[in-house]
């Protein structure tokens, strides 16, 4: 059995990391070139070399006998979000215990599920693949993509907090000199209390049985044809939107 | 891998204590204190940084899991299900949830996953050899049987929803009929097969192997546990003396209904045998209702008629095990269902048929009885002879009150269970067989009755149900709609307004050229200053 890393319920800063036990990040493309659309996630070691990332894009064009125009667009998308994920490589993030809620609102092919949970992102053992693997089979969801699209979905909130925590402890040390205290009070700027969720009463870790719903998962599986009017929709949206910036 | 069953308390300070299965290898788990393997897998709880991590959470998690997996032992408890209910973060959950499942204090009688169920033949190996573990039963049971088990099983869930008691033995007895011939003897507590000689055949007519009868004799809290009522003539030396009874009778006067004071005071005989004779007792209910304030359920027939008594304990039995054997070994059945007894079941089952069929309407229960006595008829030559028999009697009933004739909706259903039982049901005499058929037909009249009444009834109210939610699916529709007519009016109108607000637009930036270009006119008029010619872009000219 793994050791558990003691430091990490205190307040402690530590350098930036995704505050999970794999080190992944989220990788989010979306691309449209030549009327050709390209849509897909998944997550990414940002300590592989960066050459990977072109044999990937190369790879994947191929598989997907995508135009050739795709691998530079493909690997120019990668390392920009490479790059963003970089850009706070080295800095402190501040982390104390902060539990927050995550929620997931994913369509899959044909499978469209909505979940929400609580999250705690100092939790550095934390295992999002394994968690969506979980609720998954529990669900019986037979779809072998939803699993991946919902760890990357959680990863994309994780890193977005943690993102936040950093500007957060840039703030507090360009801000007054009682950087301490503002970093207790307000350092989880988007998390609620802990205390919220923790009745301060007795019996406060169980949920009421009328908010079980709130808290569980909701699977629909669409028809061809709602996910075929979906889609269009989704292009039809996409290119009025494309319209409008060019008519201006 | 060894097993053997740990008494857990349930939770009160009620005496009654269920029978849960564990791993021996999690013997330590006690509710009241948290063991060092906890403290170990999951340090997280017992570091004491954290104000969302410590050891009552621990222990709330904790209990509240395993509580709700002994809800329904035989159903899979999933992750997914318990983090709906608490709150804390998802990931230490999860590592909670799959700690407890590996020490298999939940989801370890759980019906395991197809891929797993190739282990079942090894572990039924490892079980007998082991003799009657108290919490697992063990069967060589043919896969049809299993089947049918299950079957009959739902049905007697569904009835249970409506809140109605079917005494389970003529669901059961087709099942325990196909068996006999073809496996030889099986015990009726173990439902091992039992060698040659080896078993012992009761009165009642169900044999028990030299096994269960040693463990029976001795005050196995299991086998008390299964037999509510031990019958004193079933098993000789479980009988009472005088000076037994007197002594019980003089300790439920000084102690009331404090149990464990009156068996202390008995000596020799235990709690659960305690009360199962003050009950047996002529007098007993009355003293039971005097101290407990409320009457022990039982049906007064019964007390008048001890050889029925003595042959309605057999289906006790058999419904204890026929429904443990047709299931799977890894699923013993939950608690409540074993310990269902026949006798309250049939008490209720008559009030439940006089309040359904009082539901459902006298002709229904009139057209569903004739339905249910044909039905019978046809299927055995005694059950013809004996509504013949008991017809002037039954008739007088149902003029009485419509609410006795037996109903019968669901032919096929009943046809299911009114497969012969009293092949295999010796009695001392031939007249009280004879009594006794009658008044099993009764009850599965009775049972039928039951039957086409929750089914008339379920029928009436799925009816319902079914246009009311038609009904608002179309009230649901209709707002969605006139939402929707209402956005797109309110998008047209502003698409109206930016329409017009671009013409405006244009229109000035024309005007706006237009004086532009006046101005360059009158300003080449009046003689242009050569630095102005610069100025004077080709694009403005065009323009």
């Amino acid at each position: 059995m793994k050791s558990f890393a003691g430091s990490t319920s205190k307040a402690a800063s530590i350098k930036f990391r995704m505050p999970t036990r794999e080190s992944l990040i989220p990788i989010r493309l979306d691309l449209d070139v030549d009327g050709h659309r390209y849509k897909d996630a998944f997550t990414w070691n940002p300590d592989d070399p960066d050459s990977e990332v072109l044999t990937f894009a190369k790879r994947t064009v191929k598989d997907l006998k995508l135009p050739p125009t795709f691998v530079t667009q493909i690997s120019q998308s990668i390392q920009s979000q490479l790059a963003e994920f970089r850009s706070y490589g080295g800095q402190d993030m501040y982390i104390r215990e902060k539990i927050v809620p995550l929620k997931v609102d994913l369509r899959v092919n044909n499978t469209v599920i909505r979940d929400s949970f609580l999250w705690d992102i100092s939790n550095f053992e934390s295992d999002p693949e394994e968690f969506a693997r979980t609720l998954c089979n529990d669900l019986d969801v037979a779809d072998p993509e939803v699993a991946p699209a919902i760890a990357v979905s959680i990863r994309e909130q994780l890193f977005e907090i943690a993102a936040q925590s950093v500007s957060a402890v840039r703030e507090a040390k360009l801000g007054k000199k009682g950087r301490r205290t503002y970093d207790l009070s307000k350092g989880g700027n988007n998390a609620l209390d802990v205390s919220k969720y923790f009745g301060s009463k007795g019996s406060g870790v169980i949920r009421k049985r009328k908010d079980w719903y709130m808290n569980g998962p909701t699977v629909d599986i669409l028809s061809n044809e709602e996910v075929g009017t979906l889609d269009e929709l989704n292009s039809r949206l996409k290119r009025k939107l494309d319209e409008k910036e060019d008519s201006f | 891998m060894s097993e053997g069953g740990e008494m857990a308390p349930n939770g009160g300070a009620e005496p009654s204590r269920e029978l849960y299965t564990v791993p021996f290898s999690s013997s330590w788990f006690q509710w009241g204190e948290i063991h060092e393997t906890e403290k170990r897998a999951l340090p997280e709880f017992f570091e004491g940084v954290s104000t969302t991590k410590n050891p009552r959470v621990y222990k709330e998690y904790r209990d509240f899991i395993i509580n709700k997996y002994r809800e329904d032992t035989s159903k899979r408890l999933t992750f997914t299900e318990v983090r709906k209910a608490l709150i804390g973060d998802v990931s230490l959950l999860q590592k909670l949830f799959s700690f407890l499942e590996k020490w298999g204090l939940i989801n370890f009688s759980a019906s395991v996953k197809p891929s797993q169920r190739q282990n079942q033949t090894v572990e039924t190996k490892v079980l007998v050899e082991e003799g009657t573990p108290p919490g697992l039963r063990v069967i060589l049971a043919p896969t049809q049987v299993v089947q049918q088990g299950k079957a009959l099983g739902e049905k007697k869930l569904i009835g249970g929803e409506n809140g109605l008691k079917l005494p389970p033995l003529t669901s059961y007895s087709d099942i325990y009929g196909e068996w006999d011939p073809r496996k030889g003897s099986l015990c009726g507590l173990c439902g091992e097969q039992c060698l040659d000689e080896h078993y012992k055949k009761m009165e009642d007519g169900l044999k028990i192997c030299l096994k269960c009868l040693k463990s029976n004799n001795s005050d196995k809290e299991e086998t008390t546990e299964n037999k509510p009522a031990p019958a004193p003539v079933s098993v000789p030396s479980l009988a009472w003396t005088d000076s037994e009874t007197l002594l019980l009778l003089e300790g439920v006067l000084k102690h009331g209904d404090d149990w464990d004071l009156i068996a202390q005071h008995v000596r020799t005989r235990n709690k659960n045998e305690c009360i199962a004779r003050l009950i047996q007792l002529p007098f007993g209910e009355h003293i039971v209702g005097l101290t407990n304030g409320k009457s022990v359920p039982r049906l007064p027939l019964a007390q008048s008629k001890p050889v029925e008594v003595e042959l309605s304990k057999e289906p006790i039995e058999n419904n204890g095990d026929v429904s443990e054997l047709g299931r799977p070994s890894e699923e013993p059945p939950s608690k409540k269902s074993r310990v269902a007894s026949y006798v309250s079941a049939t008490e209720s089952l008559i009030k439940q048929v006089a309040l359904l069929s009082a539901v459902s309407g006298p002709h229904v229960t009139a057209a569903a009885a004739d339905a249910a006595i044909t039905e019978l008829c046809n299927e055995s030559f005694h059950a013809r002879e004996a509504f013949d028999k008991s017809k002037s009697e039954v008739e007088r009933k149902f003029t009485l009150s419509n609410q006795e004739p037996p109903s019968n909706l669901d032919a096929e259903g009943d046809q299911q269970k009114i497969v012969p039982e009293e092949t295999e049901t010796p009695s001392p005499s031939d007249e009280s067989e004879k009594e006794f058929i009658t008044t099993s037909f009764q009850i599965r009249a009775a049972v039928a009755t039951a039957i086409g009444a929750t089914a008339a009834r379920a029928k009436l109210l799925a009816d319902h149900e079914e246009r009311e939610m038609e009904l608002l699916m179309a009230t649901i529709i209709e707002a969605q709609m006139r939402k929707i007519q209402y956005k797109m009016k309110h998008f047209s109108e502003l698409e109206a307004m930016m329409d017009q607000e671009y013409d405006l637009l244009q229109q000035q930036k024309k005007s706006l050229v237009r004086e532009w270009v006046d101005l360059l006119r009158q300003a080449f008029h009046t003689g242009v200053p050569r630095w102005k010619d610069n100025q004077c872009s080709p694009k403005a000219i065009d323009n």
